[in-house]
């Protein structure tokens, strides 16, 4: 009987060797579909064999063999994966495959709210290994896409946490203004009075945003805004974007804050 | 109503071809004589003044359908009065030239040469603040590229870090199975099957590679749980090694 289920055991590991080779085949031939199907056929055999770590291995490719045809399956791959590797306590790998799926959710099925969920769960376990710039990384994007949905508290929340890391670390440092810049904006879109107690309160915290043009910037758009001074605004805008260009994320919040300030003229523009 | 009108555009015409003369004269003269002919034209700039104002008036008064030649007739006569009055102006100031070039001596086009100078730095300060302009632009990207450079480092200097431990891990959890290992040797020839000898044999000779190392000791310890009588050992050198293979 050892002999049998031994050699039992050895025929799945052949059929499994076979679905991969066939697997690897389909790829080179370009056909993304059936190698996809093929390594989770193969992993499904290395579930059986309570292989845990070759089947999230399988599972995987299968995930990156289907992301280039079907998205959706590519997604179920990946969160089967996922699952495996958070159930044997790999977080670091579980987070990185779901930023992977966040990454398929952001380009190819454009769904910004499940996108915000994996990053977070990312961030999450990041932060429980303690590899925190990885975590910040993620946190950033869950950042934008919140203000991008006009979740402002949230993203308030995120860029002041993560200014607030990046201000004692000499190696961050450089990036932290950049963060309040953000964080001040989206108090901004929220109310101009909470905008000019935040900028107070980031000078107060760290001194040398005070200097940076961002800061500078953003004093002259608060005086513009309560004279509800639309020109004056798109003048300091458009002095700021002289130097360096604003991208997409900060042309958008500042077009809203724009409106904000039309809004109240009426509609005389 | 239109006959006025055409009386006082031979008026006009007749006074700024005198104007024109007269201007034409003033650089020339000097002193006394300049100065009376000055005031000769500007009382003539006046009386053509007062002319451009009685026909514009009396345009007005000419109905709607054949105003149009009478305005453009009009225009083109206001565009020569400011003509007659920037010549006069100019004529005024070559008037202080020539008394400059007469004190300061032969400076010949002094004041062209001036003029081309001032223009000349207005022309090099401008270029300055440009480049300067440009030296800041790059100033800033370049921040930028270094703000990315250093958060990459910072990430990549964890990175680091963990592989490192891991590493430790690994090289521990070798150990220990190594041992575990030869501890199986020593035990009793009845307990092991041929196989399994054949298998430590394998395992103690090829300690570097750690994939055959896992292969071997998952077939090795699926033959030991499968008979009587699971060591403790046994299956604790199962787990280690998975912990082994699974270093990404």
């Amino acid at each position: 009987t050892v002999s049998f289920l031994f050699f039992f055991f050895f025929f799945l590991e052949e059929a499994c060797e076979m679905y991969c080779r066939a697997a690897n085949m389909f790829k080179m031939a370009k056909n993304w579909s059936a190698a996809g199907s093929a390594f989770c056929k193969a992993a499904r055999l290395h579930m059986q064999m309570q292989n845990k770590h070759d089947c999230a291995t399988s599972f995987i490719d299968a995930g990156n063999a289907y992301k280039k045809s079907d998205p959706n399956e590519a997604i179920k791959c990946l969160n089967a994966a996922v699952d495996i590797y958070t159930d044997m306590g790999r977080f670091t790998i579980a987070a990185k495959h779901h930023i992977s799926i966040a990454e398929i959710y952001e380009s190819e099925l454009v769904d910004i709210e499940k996108a915000i969920a994996h990053y977070e769960q990312a961030a999450d376990y990041y932060k429980g290994e303690e590899s925190n710039s990885s975590a910040n990384k993620c946190l950033l994007k869950v950042g934008a896409y919140c203000a991008q949905l006009e979740q402002y508290q949230k993203a308030i929340e995120i860029y002041e946490q993560v200014g607030a890391t990046t201000m004692d670390n000499p190696l961050l440092k450089y990036s932290a203004k950049e963060y309040f810049f953000k964080a001040s904006l989206c108090h901004f879109i929220v109310d101009e009075l909470n905008a000019k107690i935040a900028v107070e309160k980031y000078e107060e915290m760290f001194p040398a945003f005070s200097d940076s043009r961002e800061c500078k910037l953003l004093k002259k758009l608060l005086e513009a805004h309560e004279e509800q001074n639309s020109e004056a605004f798109t003048e300091a805008v458009k002095e700021f974007d002289s130097i360096s260009r604003l991208d997409q994320w900060h042309t958008t919040l500042l077009l809203r804050i724009k409106k904000t300030i039309q809004g109240d003229e009426g509609d005389l523009k | 109503m239109s006959s006025d009108f055409e009386s006082y555009e031979q008026d006009f015409g007749t006074t700024t071809a005198e104007l024109t003369n007269k201007i034409g004269r003033i650089p020339k003269l000097s002193g006394e004589e300049k100065t009376q002919l000055i005031l000769n034209v500007d009382k003539q700039l006046e009386e053509v003044r007062e002319l451009m104002e009685q026909m514009d008036l009396e345009v007005r008064e000419i109905p709607i359908q054949s105003r149009a030649m009478y305005n453009g007739r009009l225009k083109s006569y206001k565009q020569e009065l400011e003509k007659l009055e920037k010549d006069f102006k100019r004529s005024r100031i070559a008037y202080s030239d020539e008394v400059r070039q007469e004190l300061l001596g032969d400076d010949g086009g002094s004041s062209e040469g001036q003029r081309a100078h001032l223009l000349d730095n207005t022309e090099r300060l401008e270029r300055s603040s440009r480049r300067l302009e440009a030296g800041y632009q790059i100033a800033v990207e370049t921040e930028q590229v270094g703000q990315e450079i250093l958060s990459n480092l910072h990430g990549d200097r964890e990175k680091i870090q963990k592989a490192r431990e891991r590493l430790r891990e690994t090289d521990a959890n070798l150990g220990k199975s190594s041992r575990i290992l030869t501890g199986m040797l020593r035990r009793p020839v009845a307990e092991m099957s041929n196989c399994s000898q054949y298998g430590t044999y394998s395992i103690i000779r090829s300690s570097e590679d750690s994939t055959a190392y896992h292969h071997v000791i998952k077939g090795f310890c699926r033959l030991q749980s499968l008979e009587a009588g699971v060591p403790e050992a046994c299956t604790t050198a199962r787990c280690s090694p998975i912990q082994l293979s699974g270093t990404c």
